[in-house]
């Protein structure tokens, strides 16, 4: 492959790493897991790059293939995810930032969040990453009025891990 | 519940400064691994299959002569039953491989899912495919050993002299179906096993997002 092309990915790569250590952080409970996705999801990116016209930004291109392979990726299906797992580097919670309550909120709806099925998850992802509807939908592959009905599904899902 | 999401909203944009950040010469690496991912397993799984099965066919076709054919009448069968096999084979593999190419992460997730899905199931259906004219294959053998070698005919002598043919040819199709639906049960069960484990939650998440449509 050419020397320049990969050198203009890895930079691009880094830029905007950010999206895909979220994807990682969403779907995987150890640093090792979450290591291995992003390795994955390199691979992924790089394989689909010199099909990359740039006629779509490349942050928004990145959430497409960082989600489908986190949704297609063949795992041992862990048992369910136990709380102190759930001290992934992004969730960190300093307690100085918040008050109490909020700070339990907060931990407690991540918590559900990540009780998620992988299709859930990823419609939360985007939804808080302010992507609007059509672009939800667009990289799911599923109608606007599909997506906002999904979405209120997952809410009431979450309502009732929030409060059971 | 609403007030919260956009509580989250906040606190989640206000993370990013927690997130782990690589240097260029971290990823730089990462380019060169080879993925492990679904679609690789079932690439594997799919071109053993297919070497698998080719070589079942090819072995089991292969020590008769012509001459021991045309002795038990089925030469022409036979050799029909090669071309259609072969040309099944070849289209088979076309369809895989056109259908593999179409895989794409930058599709949508529900495209995405559903080009996996049918890459695998032509693999699926390159199986049944093989055990089929496998099955055919010995049935027809079967027939040409019975009826036009000396052994068999010895043997179906043998049974009609103890005045019971019927029954002879009774035992011979219903031992055949047996053998016959307990092979197939056993390939079923491990394709079962096999795909059941690598395409579980590929399928769970797929009908997730196929369920809105209904």
């Amino acid at each position: 492959m050419n020397k320049e092309l990969e050198h203009r990915f890895v930079t691009e790569l880094e830029d905007n790493q950010n999206i895909v250590h979220k994807v990682c952080s969403l779907y995987t409970n150890d640093k090792d897991s979450h290591n291995d996705l992003f390795q994955e999801i390199t691979i992924q990116l790089w394989k689909a790059y010199p099909k990359f016209r740039g006629d779509a930004k490349f942050s928004t291109w990145m959430y497409r293939v960082a989600l489908n392979t986190a949704i297609t990726l063949y795992r041992k299906s862990k048992k369910r995810v136990k709380t102190q797992d759930f001290d992934s580097v992004l969730y960190k919670i300093k307690a100085t930032d918040y008050d109490d309550t909020e700070e339990r909120q907060l931990k407690l709806m991540y918590d559900a969040i990540k009780q998620l099925g992988d299709i859930d998850k990823a419609l939360v992802f985007l939804y808080l990453e302010d992507k609007d509807y059509s672009e939800i939908a667009e990289t799911l592959g599923i109608t606007e009025v599909n997506a906002r009905v999904k979405m209120s599904r997952v809410k009431t899902k979450l309502r009732t891990i929030l409060n059971p | 519940m609403l007030d919260e999401l956009e509580l989250l909203k906040k606190d989640w944009q206000k993370r990013e400064a927690d997130l782990p950040k690589l240097s260029y010469e971290q990823i730089y690496p990462m380019t060169k691994k080879k993925s492990s991912s679904i679609v690789k397993w079932i690439f594997y799984i799919s071109i053993i299959e297919f070497i698998f099965w080719a070589a079942i066919n090819i072995i089991f076709s292969g020590p008769e002569t012509m001459q021991e054919l045309k002795d038990m009448h089925i030469y022409k069968v036979v050799m029909a039953l090669n071309v259609i096999n072969y040309a099944i084979i070849i289209y088979f593999i076309y369809k895989f491989y056109t259908n593999y190419r179409k895989i794409s992460f930058t599709d949508s997730s529900k495209n995405l899912m559903r080009t996996i899905l049918k890459v695998k199931r032509t693999v699926t259906q390159y199986v049944w495919f093989n055990l089929i004219i496998f099955t055919i294959s010995a049935i027809i053998y079967a027939y040409g050993v019975l009826l036009y070698t000396p052994e068999g005919q010895e043997l179906v002598q043998a049974a009609a002299q103890d005045g019971d043919s019927t029954e002879f040819w009774a035992l011979i199709i219903v031992t055949s179906i047996a053998i016959t639906t307990a092979v197939l049960f056993i390939i079923w069960l491990f394709y079962r096993l096999l795909y059941g484990i690598l395409l579980k939650k590929l399928r769970k998440n797929y009908n997730d997002l196929k369920r809105l449509e209904v």
